[in-house]
């Protein structure tokens, strides 16, 4: 199964797991399934409209979705998924 | 609370001083208790913003893994993040809150003429509406105790 990384302040709702194997072809279906299993995690990753949240970027391997089928973007048996915050500012 | 240690302390000073008049960033390492954040480890990272820098900065993605991989190899957290307002306070902006993430702290410095004035740290919620400050604890050779 593919395994999903969490970023270190998120694992309190994964039972401190800095890694999860979540079952699913593509990026949508696999953290369809961590949200499942990880209520938690819902909320920190999507808007109350269902939307991946702009702070939010997932990896597969080392791509990043955006530029590969965001969602749609297939995910193999022996792939890691990673969520990485998205993050700048300025005064 | 968030706690910095002395050597990490210089090494984000000596990073804003370092790009001033630009804004600095980086990343914090650190470990926590539940109540406090300890920054033990802190890792100035490049300013990937494609405009002027004295006024934006944004961190690549590519570089947040990287200093998570960096973490989790010297046994640390990724616990905050740093960056600096060059000639301007250490507030949490319009533009900070509207690009940040609520799973870390924001530490902001304040350098001014190119010398560390002050800092102050800030914990953006979940929706970016909102970043109450943070008590944050700094070596007692802080420039500005």
């Amino acid at each position: 199964m593919p395994k999903v990384m969490i970023p270190t302040p998120l694992r309190q709702f994964t039972d401190k797991q800095d890694s999860v194997e979540v079952a699913g072809a593509t990026v949508g279906e696999i953290l369809g399934g961590l949200t499942t299993a990880y209520p938690g995690l819902k909320q920190n990753l999507y808007t109350d409209e269902g939307k991946l949240r702009s702070f939010v970027n997932v990896y597969v391997n080392d791509e990043d979705i955006r530029y590969l089928s965001k969602d749609k973007t297939p995910v193999a048996a022996t792939d890691t998924v990673t969520i990485v915050p998205s993050i700048a500012g300025g005064r | 609370m968030i706690k910095i240690a002395t050597e990490p302390w210089h090494v984000m000073v000596a990073h804003a001083e370092a790009v001033f008049p630009n804004e600095c960033c980086g990343a914090m390492l650190g470990s926590s208790d539940g109540e406090t954040k300890n920054v033990t480890a802190a890792l100035p990272l490049e300013n990937a913003h494609q405009g002027p820098q004295a006024v934006r900065y944004e961190l690549r993605p590519e570089d947040l893994l990287k200093a998570e991989k960096e973490a989790r190899t010297r046994g640390l957290d990724l616990i905050g993040i740093f960056h600096s307002h060059p000639n301007h306070e250490a507030y949490f902006s319009e533009t900070d809150l509207k690009n940040s993430c609520p799973w870390y702290s924001f530490v902001v410095m304040s350098v001014k003429a190119g010398r560390y004035d002050h800092a102050k740290s800030f914990l953006p919620n979940v929706d970016q509406t909102e970043a109450p400050e943070e008590a944050l604890e700094l070596p007692a050779t802080d420039r500005s105790a």
